[in-house]
């Protein structure tokens, strides 16, 4: 018997440690416990075995990372191979007859597990992985049963924090290196690693430095021990308390799947599920902490009406009727366009179709946006030509024209790192300032704050070969040659201080590309699913325009406005100045969201009717006349649509604490109360509507996005092929494996969604083309006019950081404690020019305003602008922005 | 004497020893493995014997146990390592009295006293929680006004036996060793129904390994 494969060991340096091939379409026979199996070529036996039903114990190899072969669990015997080999590094070859389980092996692995014992300390009962630990399983199915050994264990000090969110405890720790891997082959945060040697290993943070990194919940998940513990989580539940229910990630627009677990009506724990096209298992700090929020006292909890100038708790009939009079008096007062819709982005796709419904439909106003200033126009976000997450991995190239992916949609950030540093897509960084994805990147080019179009001009002939006479254009046009595939262009909004036109006309330099496709850099959760709905001036639910949906929608809903109305810039001008009377603001507060806090006050004041869709007193509600508080993530099931377009759904795991009405139904109620019923009882309900009626979600209905096990991206008729059915491998895992998402079971007919014929992976989904033509984002928009730089000034750079003042942060006691103070950053250079130190406060002034922070050196901000979080707490850049004007130009002066 | 033969049983149960007794003013003993209404025991330096590991939760059959776990303060640490028990209630209206969750639990924390006396008026009696369960300052179960404590039901309440057999072997003996108890120090170990007591390891040997 002989094979042509070769232990690790034997592999040429540049391939150890990596995955050898790339498993090919070409197929080999092995037989593994005497069962002969088809494998791609290039498969590691591992792996391979799982597929087909043999699980092969093992701690340090995942699915996601390399493998190291560290453990030496999964050892296994091949025929023809002298000794017995880690089958997690291993590639399958053709002829190979592998036992799992005769003698040797099994020998082999009780002395592994015995071994492992020696210095684990028995801590079940205390261990937060007591139940669901993979070393008690396995040493439980693999292991001796019994330990000969009867020294002194090794001794740490009991669990040391290695940062703010993770506890390291030594003892336990087994040294498979799953968590230094992941923190540096995939997260990038090469902060902890392994020190010392032999019985004293032990992983370790360098001198000082904590594990500051927004992914380092991933390294509690998949650590298979209970070394790393999360503090947010420890000693809450033990896994028989848990009940689980698959949901997706409602904090920012990447939408991550994820398995959310409640215990005693009490969210604990969000574990990350392996949706391919998605997160592929992985989740940022901020996703899988971001729980108790829900259960803040701060929340809502009793709608509350405006009586006698105090707002007092009151019932929801009685709220209700208040919110639909003071709508239906300034219909009255002030006619439709006297009524302006905000917001809607943080909430779920159903309640933003109802409240598009609501405005356009039934109050026939279309001053109606989800976003605040802080996006792009909806023209370009619903009519450019789309990418996926997974176009880029097999693009031609990435160019980012965005904001920093860290900070604003962590896991995408770890996708796009994935594809440029794992798979060689050459990455263009076209930004203001370096952020987490400058080190990826393949050509690095800087503009001035609000003139990205020259820029992106020089990526735009690159990309087609023409590298024109600068050494970027040569480094991209080398980096490309010969690769073909889309460019994947991530648009977003690079600073919240010019205005949105740059970005616009630099992306619109790219249009001309072959191939071109764009991925939209929103953040807000379900930013991308209020625009699709409808919740933007001139356009319908669907991506249709105001005009090409004009007869359809009449026919659906009755009547559509007449007119194109304003944005939210407009809404917020027109309030100030009294032409709009009423706001409705859907779960957003422009105080805080609104880059331009003076408008956004000045609106609010003026306002004489404010209704606040609110689940907690910000300041928005506070001078609301009626505030409505809606169920939230996690207490209502839902769908949401991510930045790819894609729709996934929610799940939901706790009854909500006391009188809170489901989000959609708050415009429903509204419409009934304004003489129209919308005839709608359940959520699956409101979502057969909106598949009926919004052309982009043609075919999208609650029982094919029950079944869609990635969710399904619009438009159906371009992505039906992708959409999967059943389960993959072995369905649910444990979750120190790659836990894989799982369809529903749909509704009455139990049928078990991986036995019913006509979801056989395979399936084809019928896709009906959209009943009207969905919008083009044509029209490149003319080169604004940016002013010349001034010498004298600097210009502001104003973006979001992970953790920031949202509700989600500022409700949750483990994520509060994480976030800055705003500073002003500022290069070494200017800082010097100006004569300030790090810390001493200055008093910051533009056009628009002023305020006080303290100074703060920052290498990334580079000479002539100046750096300031967007969405901190307190006075900031909101109070310094115009949002009309094309930049932000601001003065420095020290103030003792 | 064919008048009196009706009579027989009643005249033999005259001169036989009575079985009834003055109840409740006098009780009879237990068996030393009774199960009653549970304690929560505590080290003999105080420290509480439960880490809440929600282990007895767990294998409650009449899912009567509610645990929760919280961290130690490091300056006032309620039991001795990372973790103790926050919340610990039994629901006495569900409790079966089968001493699956003595069995379960790795520290002897809980264990059952010979009580079984106790009646209620109101449901939330029923309820015991840490304020009812952890034994006094002398290592004795604490009494509440419903309860029927005449003396010897609180003794040797850390009798910790296995109520089931191990492995399935019914035939299996196991030696038990003992932590000390506040009130109580170290017990003598337990004798297997062998009664070998030259096996035993001695009390001062103790500590389960
Ligand atoms: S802490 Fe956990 S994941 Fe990291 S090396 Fe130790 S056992 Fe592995
Ligand atoms: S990247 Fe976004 S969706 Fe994913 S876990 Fe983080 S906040 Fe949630
Ligand atoms: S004795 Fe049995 S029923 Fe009662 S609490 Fe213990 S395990 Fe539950
Ligand atoms: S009584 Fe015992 S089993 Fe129950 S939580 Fe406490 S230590 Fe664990
Ligand atoms: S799993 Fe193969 S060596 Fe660890």
């Amino acid at each position: 018997m002989t094979t042509n494969a070769v232990p690790m060991s034997q592999w040429p340096s540049e391939h150890r440690y990596t995955i050898p091939v790339a498993p090919g379409p070409e197929t080999v026979t092995v037989t593994i416990d005497g069962r002969a199996a088809q494998i791609p070529r290039g498969e590691l036996l591992i792996k391979a075995a799982q597929d087909h039903g043999t699980y092969i114990p093992r701690f340090c190899w995942h699915e996601r990372l390399k493998p190291v072969g560290m453990c030496r669990m999964c050892l296994v015997e091949i025929e023809g191979m002298r000794g017995l080999q880690i089958s997690c590094a291993t590639p399958v070859a053709d002829g190979m007859v592998v036992h799992t389980t005769s003698d040797a092996v099994t020998t082999a692995q009780d002395g592994i597990l015995e071994f492992l014992l020696i210095n684990h300390p028995l801590d079940c009962p205390v261990c937060d992985r007591g139940g669901e630990c993979p070393l008690q399983d396995q040493t439980l199915a693999f292991g001796p049963g019994e330990s000969r050994f009867v020294e002194e264990k090794r001794h740490f000090e009991k669990p040391v924090p290695i940062s703010d969110l993770v506890m390291l405890d030594r003892e336990r720790c087994i040294q498979c290196g799953r968590c230094t891997r992941f923190a540096d082959e995939v997260a990038g945060d090469p902060l902890i690693d392994f020190g010392g040697r032999g019985g004293s290993t032990e992983v370790i943070t360098y001198l000082d430095e904590p594990f500051h990194s927004s992914f380092s919940g991933n390294t509690v998940q998949i650590c298979p021990v209970g070394a790393l513990t999360a503090r947010p989580y420890r000693f809450r539940a033990r896994p028989w308390d848990l009940a689980s229910t698959e949901t997706s990630c409602g904090a920012c627009a990447v939408a991550c799947r994820g398995s959310l677990e409640s215990t005693s009506n009490r969210l604990v724990r969000l574990l990350g599920v392996d949706s391919e096209p998605v997160n592929q298992g992985w989740l940022c700090d901020k996703g899988r902490y971001g729980l108790d929020w829900v259960h803040s006292d701060a929340r809502l909890r009793q709608p509350m009406v405006r009586r006698a100038g105090e707002l007092v708790e009151s019932s929801w009939p009685d709220a209700l009727d208040a919110a639909a009079a003071a709508i239906r008096n300034t219909l009255d007062t002030h006619g439709p366009n006297g009524i302006a819709v905000l917001g809607g982005s943080r909430g779920v796709n159903e309640d933003a179709y109802l409240w598009a419904r609501l405005a356009k439909g039934v109050l026939g106003t279309d001053h109606v946006d989800a976003q605040l200033g802080d996006g792009l126009p909806a023209d370009v976000v619903l009519g450019m030509p789309r990418a996926t997450i997974p176009d880029l991995d097999r693009a031609k190239a990435i160019v980012l024209l965005a904001p920093d992916l860290k900070e604003e949609l962590p896991v995408l950030y770890l996708r796009v790192r994935r594809a440029a540093h794992d798979l060689g897509v050459p990455l263009v960084d076209v930004a203001v300032r370096d952020h987490g994805l400058t080190p990826y990147a393949t050509a690095v080019l800087r503009h001035a704050p609000g003139d990205p179009g020259a820029a992106a001009g020089v990526v735009a002939d690159a990309l087609v070969g023409r590298p024109g006479r600068t050494k970027v254009g040569k480094a991209i046009v080398d980096a490309t040659d010969g690769r073909d595939g889309p460019v994947v262009v991530i648009l977003g909004r690079t600073s919240v201080a010019e205005h949105p036109d740059a970005i616009v006309h630099a992306a619109s330099r790219l249009t001309g590309l072959p191939q071109v496709r764009f991925l939209s850099a929103l953040a807000n959760p379900n930013v991308h699913g209020a625009l699709d709905l409808g919740l933007t001036p001139g356009f319908l639910p669907g991506r249709v325009s105001l005009d090409a949906g004009r007869d359809h929608f009449t026919k659906a809903w009755g009547a559509v406005p007449d007119a194109v109305g304003r944005d939210a810039a407009g809404i917020l001008r027109a309030a100030a100045t009294g032409e709009i009377a009423a706001l409705v603001l859907v779960g957003c507060d422009p105080l805080a969201e609104c880059p331009d806090r003076n408008l956004a006050r000045a609106a609010l004041e003026q306002a004489d009717t404010v209704i606040a869709v609110s689940a907690f007193m910000d300041t928005a509600a506070f001078g609301a006349t009626v505030v409505l508080p809606p169920t939230v993530w996690g207490e209502q099931s839902a769908t949401t649509t991510n930045l790819e377009g894609r729709v996934v759904r929610l799940g939901r795991r706790v009854t909500p604490d006391g009188s809170t009405l489901e989000s959609w139904r708050i415009p429903a109620e509204l419409a009934a109360r304004l003489g129209s019923d919308f005839d709608l009882e359940t959520v699956d309900e409101v979502q057969d509507e909106i598949a009926r009626v919004a052309p982009a979600f043609a075919g999208v209905d609650a029982s094919l996005l029950r079944r869609a096990r990635d969710g399904v991206v619009l438009p159906l008729a371009d992505h039906a092929d992708e959409v999967t059915f059943g389960r993959a491998g072995a369905g649910p895992g444990p979750s120190w494996e790659p836990i894989l998402p799982v369809p529903e079971v749909v509704g009455d007919d139990d049928r078990s969604p991986s036995t019913s014929a006509s979801d056989s992976p395979s399936a084809a989904v019928p896709a009906p083309t959209p009943p009207v033509p969905l919008h083009r984002w044509d029209a490149p928009p003319d080169a604004p006019s940016v002013p010349p730089l001034d010498a004298y000034a600097l210009r502001l750079v104003a973006g979001h950081a992970l953790y920031g003042a949202d509700a989600i942060v500022a409700a949750t006691p483990a994520l509060a404690s994480l976030t800055h103070e705003p500073t002003l950053g500022l290069n070494a250079r200017d800082r010097d020019r100006l004569g300030v130190h790090d810390g001493d406060r200055v008093r910051i002034t533009t056009a628009r305003g002023s305020v006080d922070l303290a100074v703060r050196t920052d290498a990334q901000t580079p000479p002539g602008t100046a750096w300031i979080v967007a969405n901190a707490a307190g006075p900031g850049a909101p109070d310094l922005i115009d949002l009309t004007s094309p930049v932000t130009e601001l003065r420095v002066e020290t103030i003792s | 004497m064919g008048r009196l033969s009706g009579f027989r049983v009643t005249i033999t149960q005259v001169f036989r020893p009575r079985v009834t007794e003055k109840f409740p003013q006098e009780k009879r003993p237990k068996p030393p493995r009774f199960h009653g209404r549970h304690v929560l025991n505590r080290y003999e330096d105080g420290m509480e014997k439960c880490i809440g590991c929600e282990l007895c939760a767990g294998v409650c059959p009449a899912q009567c146990i509610y645990v929760r776990g919280a961290d130690n303060l490091t300056d006032a640490p309620v039991s001795p390592g990372e973790r103790y028990g926050f919340v610990y209630e039994i629901n006495y209206l569900r409790c079966i009295h089968c001493d699956l969750c003595v069995e379960a639990c790795p520290t002897e924390a809980i264990t059952e006293t010979k009580l079984f006396e106790f009646s209620f008026a109101r449901r939330q009696d029923a309820i015991y929680t840490k304020d009812e369960l952890l034994v006094d300052d002398e290592g004795r179960a604490r009494r509440q006004p419903w309860e029927l404590w005449l003396g010897g039901e609180d003794d040797e309440t850390s009798a910790w036996m296995r109520a089931t057999s191990s492995s399935g072997n019914a035939a299996y003996e196991n030696r038990v060793a003992w932590s000390g108890e506040l009130g109580f120090g170290v017990r003598e170990p337990e004798r297997g129904q062998g009664g070998d007591p030259g096996a035993l390891p001695a009390p001062d040997q103790g500590g389960v390994s």
